[in-house]
């Protein structure tokens, strides 16, 4: 039933209402009371921030793409990339249905460990997550109904895939500015999280409570890569900067490395920093001025972009010049996204004067990411899709559950126009394939004598 | 009746209507007009079949010509490690990555995090910037900064100069973010807040230059407003009365608009360099249009009516009046040959605004003239018996002058006047065979010498290997050929092929010179393990070290972003032709030695400041003598078919040819080069000087038909009628472009307006003098034929009536 009452004014109104932040998610009713009581949120939400046909008033319908001939209507729900992308470079979006069942944006375990520990973070004198009893974070979102621009940033830095542990195999291409393949390569990204944990095993792994994660790339493709490997230590300590130790098989031994350099792309010729990774590529307190800008409607690549269809789950390409800038994208209209800015104010030479991200209330996780030059001019996005890994008969389990996680991700250099897209692919060269909450990875993966044997 | 008796009855006759359609045309050109662009868009200023050019876009990052570099340079005989000059170095980093259009990627300074110097520990890498996260301050870190420096090569050499006394920032900008007069304001505020007593900042590179140009382009409003003033003032003086000064004024208005209203609808932007050319074509105009004006008030003296007075102006001047736009026409069009897309807009836009001409010009100066008041000093304006002993003592001597020029070239002088014309025309085509094409000064030849710019570019190539590189590009055929080894090895072949020259250049850089150092990084730090074994493995070990923890946008200068091509960059200390032929032989030299085709590249010549300065002087020097010769066939063909006589056209073309000799000669003699700039200049000067020829020739037919036969008298009438005309129109235009030479501070503009009335008076004189003389020794037969419809008679000669228009 519609209820004018609840029209798209009312909802603007109670978002400007509940823009300095002070309040928590939802419209009608309170958010998270109706997720842990596994309800549907259509209580929380009237049904013009549900649905994009009550949005656009039926001009826009699910199913429908946005292109540049009707993005007009929705220009308020993208990012400044993301329209310029729309409007002027022949990117096209699908709407899929707005996600209603909230169980279908995280891993099971994850959220349930989000319920189990609500209420029981809160930030240390030097601004950590800890629990009450000051110990480090025990799993989940840390604050699921953030008020804050930092509660929010802490959602997103303590646990970036929400499993315990993930194998990423990712296949990535470069597009340069002329809309031309530049160059392709295939890595395996690993991350295993050493506090925060949510799976049976408890909150930490044994004597790394000082940490935060442990997480390793390595190359698996061209040759002229193959085998170059890296190795992330997090400190639990959001102040610190990570411990980095790389290999490089011609050298055949593991050098440590600087990590303060944050600006700088993981490899020749990606767009991407390293700052850039999870919108929380950097420690989080080396960060700041953390704050809430916005809350409103928004469209993200949340729900349907998983293509298990695909043999190695690669979606098709479309737009730019040359037909193949951009991914093929479902996007769903998130009923309340967060507007969060924050300031490199740790890095005195930073080419970023701020970085700005959409946080959907729904799960707490990022849905557009832009930074912004020092001249306040739009730079790069880092536009991430996630899904539920199901599709058709298909379907991939993460242990128990299906598997909620990243799909692709399209990293846009906006002023030199080169595009860095890469996708959670089903395997890559080598041999390796993607996957959750696998046995014995730290072994396999994340030490150095791993990265060691890996490039050999 | 003929055409151009319909023509003018219909123009007259429908008086209201004409005015209507043009000012509906001028409202749709005004509207045009607002949406007039006047930019530089870099890359259109190079010839676009070039294959140095095809290189340059192919490989746009290797001696980036959008790259700015400032230099900090102590002048109190300190080095710059001093607490006030490091922190200058710091600030300046951090503003120019400000600055409106930079690729925040591409700044690097020994303030910047991209210059580094490498700490190797026993369990470590450490590739650490120079500076640390804030300037120094304290002795200590001062000297720490200089040691720094010692152990960073690339800092050493590129970005703090030999004696210690000089830092360069380098900022690189995206073409199609920057807008050079933002940034020259932006640059300038912050050399103006850096500079001190202390210090001086110098800025060089292409941005700033074009800067300049824009920043001294603001002076073409000033110009404008003097040279029209100017033009406005002689006209006054001349004219004394509305119609004579009005008509003129409102025709050469109308014209500007359509000519800026139809650049601003097509949409091209409009080079500011060139922006004077709409000022000569304005010039042109006001010519065109007094020509009009003094032939109404002769026909208006002699009919009274002003309506039949302008009717028959229009008939007896349409003919001459297009075949001398004509001309003008294909003059601007024929620049397009020049395949530079700059020029190209340039010809388009000059073309058509002269083409305008014809009905702004032609048609609507009668149609206002027939509505403004009758003139009151009609009878001081022409002169009725044509001898002109009427005028005060400046017409006397004009009067003597001109009918020197008939006495040099009639008679048995003819054949004296003729053979010293040969000879002085021999004599400036062996000096003009002397003309340097190309840059012959340090810098930019657009400034003066003493410019900010030009002494910037001087001081940075005395403090630094130089701005000028010569980049011999290492194109891949398959994957990332900087990783390969024979792709290093062939370059330190060509390096030091190139060093070991007899020529060699200043710095030569690639990325063979940083593989070996990441070599003895990653391998312990020992000196013996910088030369990298033969083998691929090597090659891209040491590549891959060296882009650990940074980004490839630190080698863009030396290799893409996806490392698929390098470059071996070759500093030169300046950019003279000399310095340029000869960095060009070597290098073709050392390419030969080393064998530019391999199995995973090739090696092509080549990008870089050098490479496209040459790209243009070859160009200029090809297409110089097409559009020449193509200027020559048109304008032969087009007045050969106007007065029916290939002898006409040849007659024609003798005297405009010879006065760009002698302007060649002369810039020869004055030190000058031909250049890209001088190109348009030399064909306007042929479209625009063969007016003078083509009024002559026809009066000289025309009394030569009044005269019956008498050719000596048909000449002199012809002098001191016509060339009297002539000389006025040649000294409005001269006292019109004259100015520039003296307002402008940008040396193209100077140059340019001091070549242009050097090129008006040499084709003035040369008019004046040899038509006649040609005329006279060898008598064309076409000065027996019936030429009336080209004529200004508004009558056939058949008929027997007659009107002179002695007042010209």
């Amino acid at each position: 039933m519609h209820i004018r009452k609840f029209d798209f004014d009312f909802s603007r109104r109670a978002f400007m209402e509940k823009s300095a932040g002070i309040l928590g998610a939802g419209v009608l009713a309170p958010l998270w009371p109706l997720i842990a009581h596994g309800a549907d949120i259509t209580k929380a939400y009237p049904d013009e921030l549900l649905s994009i046909e009550g949005y656009t008033k039926g001009r826009i319908k699910t199913g429908d793409l946005i292109t540049a001939d009707n993005v007009e209507l929705v220009k308020d729900l993208l990012d400044p990339v993301a329209l310029k992308q729309v409007k002027e470079m022949g990117r096209r979006i699908r709407i899929v249905a707005s996600t209603r069942d909230v169980t279908r944006m995280y891993p099971a375990e994850y959220l349930e460990a989000t319920l189990r520990n609500k209420g029981k973070a809160r930030f240390d004198a030097d601004g950590n997550v800890v629990t009450q009893d000051g110990k480090p974070w025990i799993g989940g979102n840390p604050f699921p109904e953030a008020k804050t621009a930092e509660e929010l940033y802490a959602n997103l830095s303590l646990s970036w895939g929400r499993h315990d542990n993930s194998t990423y195999a990712v296949r990535d291409w470069e597009i340069g500015p002329d809309g031309g393949q530049t160059y392709q390569y295939d890595f395996v990204w690993v991350e295993e999280n050493t506090t925060g944990r949510v799976g049976a095993g408890g909150p930490y792994l044994a004597g790394m409570e000082d940490k935060l994660r442990l997480q390793s790339v390595f190359f698996t493709s061209p040759a002229d890569v193959k085998g170059t490997s890296y190795l992330n230590t997090w400190h639990y300590d959001q102040r610190k900067f990570p411990d980095l130790v790389g290999y490089l098989p011609a050298f055949k031994r593991v050098r440590k490395f600087p990590t303060n350099q944050r600006f700088e792309p993981l490899v020749a010729g990606m767009a991407l920093y390293l700052s850039d990774a999870w919108a929380a590529g950097d420690p989080m307190l080396t960060w700041g001025n953390y704050r809430i800008v916005g809350r409103g409607p928004f469209l993200g690549a949340v729900s349907q972009n998983w293509h298990g269809d695909h043999p190695n789950w690669e979606p098709p390409v479309h737009g730019g010049p040359k037909g193949q800038t951009f991914f093929e994208t479902q996007m769903e209209l998130c009923p309340e996204v967060i507007v969060v800015e924050a300031e490199p104010v740790g890095y005195s030479r930073a080419p970023v004067s701020k970085k700005r991200v959409w946080i959907d209330v729904r799960n707490m996780m990022y849905v557009a990411y832009v930074t912004y030059d020092r001249r306040g001019d739009v730079w790069k996005s880092f536009e991430p899709q996630y899904g539920l890994y199901e599709k058709g008969g298909a379907k991939v389990l993460d242990g128990r559950h299906t598997a909620w996680s990243w799909t692709a991700v399209q990293c846009h250099d906006i002023q030199s126009n080169r595009m860095t897209r890469f996708v959670q692919a089903k395997g890559v060269t080598g041999g390796h394939t993607s996957g959750y909450n696998r046995e014995g990875l730290r072994e396999k993966f994340l030490t150095e004598q791993a990265i060691q044997r890996l490039g050999t | 009746m003929s055409i151009r008796h319909r023509a003018a009855r219909f123009a007259l006759g429908n008086r209201a209507l004409v005015l209507i359609v043009m000012a509906l045309l001028t409202a749709f050109f005004a509207v045009g007009a607002m949406r007039i662009e006047v930019r530089t868009i870099f890359s259109d200023l190079f010839p676009k079949n070039h294959e140095f050019v095809q290189i340059f876009r192919d490989h746009q990052n290797f001696g980036n010509p959008l790259t700015l570099t400032i230099m900090v340079k102590r002048k109190d005989g300190k080095d710059l490690y001093q607490r006030e000059t490091m922190r200058k170095i710091w600030d300046i980093s951090r503003e120019i990555d400000l600055a409106p259009g930079v690729d925040h990627d591409q700044v690097l300074s020994i303030a910047t995090e991209k210059a580094r110097y490498t700490v190797v520990t026993a369990d470590g890498i450490y590739s650490m910037p120079i500076m640390d996260d804030a300037p120094p301050t304290t002795e200590a870190e001062l000297a720490e900064i200089r040691r720094r420096v010692s152990e960073s090569p690339a800092a050493r050499q590129f970005l703090v100069s030999a004696d210690g006394t000089a830092a360069v920032v380098n900022a690189t900008f995206i073409e199609h973010l920057v807008d050079y007069g933002e940034l020259f304001a932006f640059v300038q505020a912050l050399v103006a807040a850096q500079e001190d007593a202390a210090h001086e900042i110098h800025v060089a590179g292409w941005p700033m230059l074009t800067g300049w140009v824009y920043f001294f382009g603001a002076d073409t409003a000033m110009i404008f407003t003097v040279t029209l003033g100017l033009m406005f003032l002689l006209l006054a003086l001349h004219m004394r009365n509305l119609a004579g000064i009005a008509a003129p004024v409102i025709v050469s208005a109308v014209s500007a608009v359509w000519g800026f209203g139809l650049v601003g609808w097509i949409g091209h932007p409009i080079e500011p360099l060139l922006m004077v050319v709409p000022l000569l074509l304005i010039a042109r105009c006001f010519s065109h249009c007094v020509q009009a004006t003094e032939r109404y008030y002769e026909l208006l003296r002699s009919h009274g009516d002003k309506h039949r007075a302008a009717e028959l102006s229009l008939v007896s001047l349409v003919w001459p009046g297009t075949v001398g736009i004509f001309t003008d026409v294909a003059g601007l069009l024929l620049v397009a040959l020049a395949p530079i897309p700059a020029l190209e807009r340039f010809a388009l836009f000059t073309g058509m605004w002269a083409l305008n001409l014809i009905p702004t010009s032609v048609f609507l100066t009668p149609v206002l003239l027939s509505l403004l008041p009758r003139p009151k000093n009609i009878d001081q304006l022409v002169d009725g018996n044509g001898d002109g002993e009427q005028g005060g003592p400046l017409r006397r001597a004009m009067r003597r002058l001109l009918l020197g020029c008939g006495h040099l070239a009639t008679g048995g002088r003819a054949r004296f006047t003729a053979a010293a014309l040969i000879v002085v025309a021999v004599l400036a085509g062996y000096e003009m065979m002397k003309i340097q094409i190309g840059n012959p000064v340090e810098g930019s030849n657009l400034l003066r010498h003493d410019s900010h710019f030009n002494t910037a570019v001087r001081e940075i190539n005395r403090h630094f290997p130089g701005l000028m590189t010569l980049e011999v590009v290492f194109e891949g055929k398959d994957g990332r050929i900087v990783r390969q080894a024979d792709t290093l090895g062939t370059m330190q072949s060509l390096q030091h092929c190139l060093e070991s020259g007899p020529t060699p250049p200043t710095a030569t850089l690639s990325f063979a010179d940083y593989a070996p150092e990441a070599n003895r990084v990653f391998n312990g730090g020992n000196p013996k393990w910088a030369p990298l074994d033969p083998d691929d493995a090597s090659a891209a070990a040491a590549a891959g070290a060296l882009m650990v923890g940074t980004n490839a946008k630190a080698y863009l200068h030396i290799t893409d972003f996806e490392q698929k091509n390098g470059t071996v960059s070759v500093w030169y200390s300046d950019n003279r032709q000399a310095t340029v032929d000869a960095a060009l032989v070597q290098a073709r030299r050392c390419i030969a030695q080393v064998g530019a085709e391999h199995e995973k590249f090739r090696i092509r010549l080549g990008t870089g400041v050098i490479a496209l300065q040459q790209s243009i002087n070859e160009t200029v020097s090809v297409y110089h003598w097409l559009i020449l010769g193509a200027l020559n066939l048109v304008i032969l063909l087009g007045c050969s078919l106007a007065y029916r006589s290939l002898a006409a056209g040849l007659i024609l073309l003798v005297p405009v040819n010879l006065a760009n000799v002698f302007l060649t000669a002369a810039l020869a003699l004055g030190g000058a080069g031909l250049d890209v700039n001088s190109l348009p200049i030399l064909a306007i000067g042929i479209g625009v000087g063969i007016d003078y020829g083509i009024y002559l020739l026809t009066r000289i037919w025309e009394e030569y038909q009044a005269a019956k036969g008498h050719l000596e008298a048909a000449i002199n009438t012809a002098l001191t009628t016509c060339g009297k005309a002539i000389f006025f129109t040649a000294s409005l235009m001269t006292l019109g472009i004259a100015p520039w030479y003296f307002l402008s501070e940008l040396k193209f503009l100077s140059d340019m307006g001091m070549m242009l009335v050097v090129v008006m008076f040499i084709n003035m004189v040369l008019a004046l003098l040899v038509v006649p003389l040609l005329i006279h020794l060898f008598r064309p037969r076409f000065l027996e034929s019936d030429l009336s419809a080209l004529s200004e008679n508004v009558e056939a000669p058949a008929a027997g009536h007659r009107i002179t228009m002695p007042g010209l």
